[in-house]
């Protein structure tokens, strides 16, 4: 047998969304409309993730990620092309499939809300049939790796969002299954939980050549996990690869966030070009203004030190506030269009 | 049957947890118990009223239709121990929180139901046997085994009726997003479903019988017990009736949860 756990073959979903009209003739109008549109969540995308893999499945909000991920688990049935996840159809097969797959997403538990944890527990392995000696065998190795029992007796809803994570996480292995999807499992948490959570993801999918899917927002989340990324947009699928090279692009790349006192329209366009006239008219530096307040300047810091263009805008502008992070996904997914790993 | 045995004990072992659960708020569960009697109450009063003013309605007498309404909170027990979670149906819907229920190995619908378990349920049934028992007494019937028996077989069936006439009223949400009015006029249907169907005149009575059956919630199997000598031959489909009921909101409940998308995340 392979080992191929998810296959997936020229596969769409397509929506059929009513055209909507504004104002109130509008709506009474659309209860009469036919005019539909259709919208190609996922476009024609094939990929085949091996036994024991973490793949990344990431991009920007709308790309498509959530629809995908509630095809491969059953919820959503594909309008096109070939979905096979441990060799069963999931939307055909649905019972079949619960049963080798486990499912977590960030933002709501799938816990007994008002039940203790060790309760939900024991309520899902009678739902999977876990005998014994297995359960009791996960149970003790999930005491190992993250300290468990003291949350035993905890309702659900009485733990905080990094304790409920890690329990979630630990209901989604108990019945042993072949592949796992985490659905922004960091969401909304701090990093000392958030690595937790990751030691605690590679552990498991170590300890059973689990095969995992993570959908995220949080690059951290992919450079400590993930070997392999596949990046969706518009349905799309506009990377399949190592990690490696995408980390070695954008792991150089920061955005510095200032506020500008007494910002302008067009502050920012001079301000692009004032920095490519003093760094070099390439696309090292982007500037763009957000609709929060502030003015992103996106550097690339093998080309320009980050230093450098921080003090040159310091001494250009009336500055407020200033922030450094990360590279955006969005912005990730933007310079991929535009070439940066050709 | 060993699929059966799991779903029974899986309930079990759900059930036992929630009520244990739900004993930490024991002002609640009081609370919407001393309501519902007050509810129950008010409308045996309200049938008490009507009857001071006019000796009998469509022939049928006090105690009769006494009769009559406690066969009503019984057979809506199990809707209200089993199905509670019915209710919910468009908040889980709206909100995106139903996407859950797709996730596990077992029915979809019984994962769903058994999320909730409704512990006045329990009041009711024991309000339902008492208020039974009393009109049966005023009304001089006796029971056997084989009337028992008969008691339970229609009562199984109206309650599946009961049942059915929510779901596919819950499972409106899944094609419509303000679905609330279509609960709510299930609701106010049903209400109508203690009365005998001989006071409407033909389209209501129509109505009732075939197309939203709440008549067979309570009135048709009643009549075994009430005028056994005249027993209209359409209470005799009173558990074909439940059944194929239920098989058609099975049926709706099955399109509406595989015709849902989900909110965006």
């Amino acid at each position: 047998m392979n080992d191929t756990v998810v296959h997936v073959d020229h596969l769409s979903k397509h929506f059929r969304i009513l055209n909507r009209r504004e104002g109130l003739g509008g709506a009474i109008r659309d209860l009469f409309s036919a005019d539909y549109k259709t919208v190609r969540a996922v476009d024609d995308i094939s990929f085949d993730i091996q036994a024991g893999e973490i793949v990344g499945y990431i991009g920007p909000n709308g790309a498509g990620k959530s629809t995908t991920i509630k095809m491969m688990t059953g919820v959503l049935k594909p309008s096109d092309g070939t979905l096979l996840v441990s060799g069963n159809e999931p939307y055909a097969n649905r019972r079949r499939n619960a049963q080798t797959m486990g499912v977590v997403f960030g933002q709501r538990t799938q816990l007994w809300w008002d039940l203790p944890v060790i309760e939900s527990f024991r309520i899902l392995k009678e739902i999977y049939r876990v005998d014994d000696a297995t359960y009791e065998k996960h149970l003790g190795m999930f005491n190992e790796l993250v300290d468990l029992k003291a949350l035993y007796s905890q309702p659900v809803r009485k733990l905080s969002l990094g304790q409920r994570m890690l329990c979630d996480i630990t209901a989604s292995f108990l019945h042993n299954p072949r592949i796992v999807f985490l659905d922004e499992p960091s969401i909304g948490l701090d990093v000392s939980v958030k690595s937790k959570i990751r030691s605690v993801i590679r552990e498991l999918n170590r300890a059973q050549r689990t095969t995992i899917i993570l959908t995220t927002h949080d690059l951290g989340d992919v450079e400590a996990l993930c070997r392999r990324i596949i990046i969706i947009d518009k349905g799309k699928i506009i990377y399949d690869g190592p990690i490696g090279k995408v980390t070695a692009l954008f792991g150089a790349y920061r955005t510095l966030k200032v506020q500008i006192h007494n910002y302008k329209e067009g502050t920012s366009d001079q301000l692009e070009a004032a920095l490519g006239a003093r760094f070099g008219g390439d696309a090292a530096i982007a500037v763009e203004h957000t609709e929060t307040g502030w003015t992103d300047v996106t550097v690339n810091q093998d080309q320009v030190p980050l230093f450098d263009v921080l003090r040159f805008v310091m001494e250009t502008l009336p500055i407020k506030d200033v922030r450094i992070v990360e590279i955006s996904m969005e912005n990730v997914v933007q310079q991929i269009y535009d070439g940066a790993l050709k | 049957m060993r699929t059966l045995l799991h779903y029974v004990r899986l309930y079990v072992l759900i059930a036992t947890q929630y009520v244990k659960a739900r004993m930490q708020y024991r002002a609640d569960f009081w609370i919407s118990s001393v309501g519902m009697v007050f509810t129950s109450i008010a409308t045996v009063f309200v049938f008490w009223v009507l009857f001071h003013s006019i000796p009998d309605l469509a022939g049928w007498s006090f105690d009769e239709i006494l009769f009559i309404y406690a066969f009503y909170l019984l057979s809506v027990v199990p809707l209200q121990l089993f199905f509670d979670n019915i209710w919910q149906l468009r908040f889980h819907v709206v909100e995106g929180s139903f996407i859950k229920y797709y996730l596990r190995p077992i029915n979809m619908m019984f994962y769903y139901m058994s999320d909730m378990v409704d512990l006045k349920g329990w009041v009711q049934l024991a309000l339902g046997v008492f208020m039974l028992i009393y009109a049966s007494q005023r009304l001089g019937l006796t029971w056997n085994l084989w009337r028992l028996g008969v008691l339970g077989m229609a009562l199984f069936s109206s309650s599946l009726v009961a049942i059915s006439i929510l779901t596919i009223a819950a499972c409106a949400t899944f094609w419509i997003v303000g679905s609330f009015p279509v609960m709510d006029l299930a609701l106010k249907i049903r209400d109508f479903s203690p009365y005998p169907m001989t006071i409407f005149d033909g389209f209501f009575r129509f109505l009732f019988t075939y197309l939203i059956p709440i008549g067979f919630v309570a009135f048709y199997p009643s009549q075994f017990f009430l005028r056994p000598e005249q027993v209209p031959l359409l209470t005799y489909f009173s558990p074909l009736m439940g059944i194929g009921s239920f098989a058609l909101a099975y049926f709706v409940w099955t399109k509406g949860v595989n015709s849902y998308t989900g909110t965006g995340s």
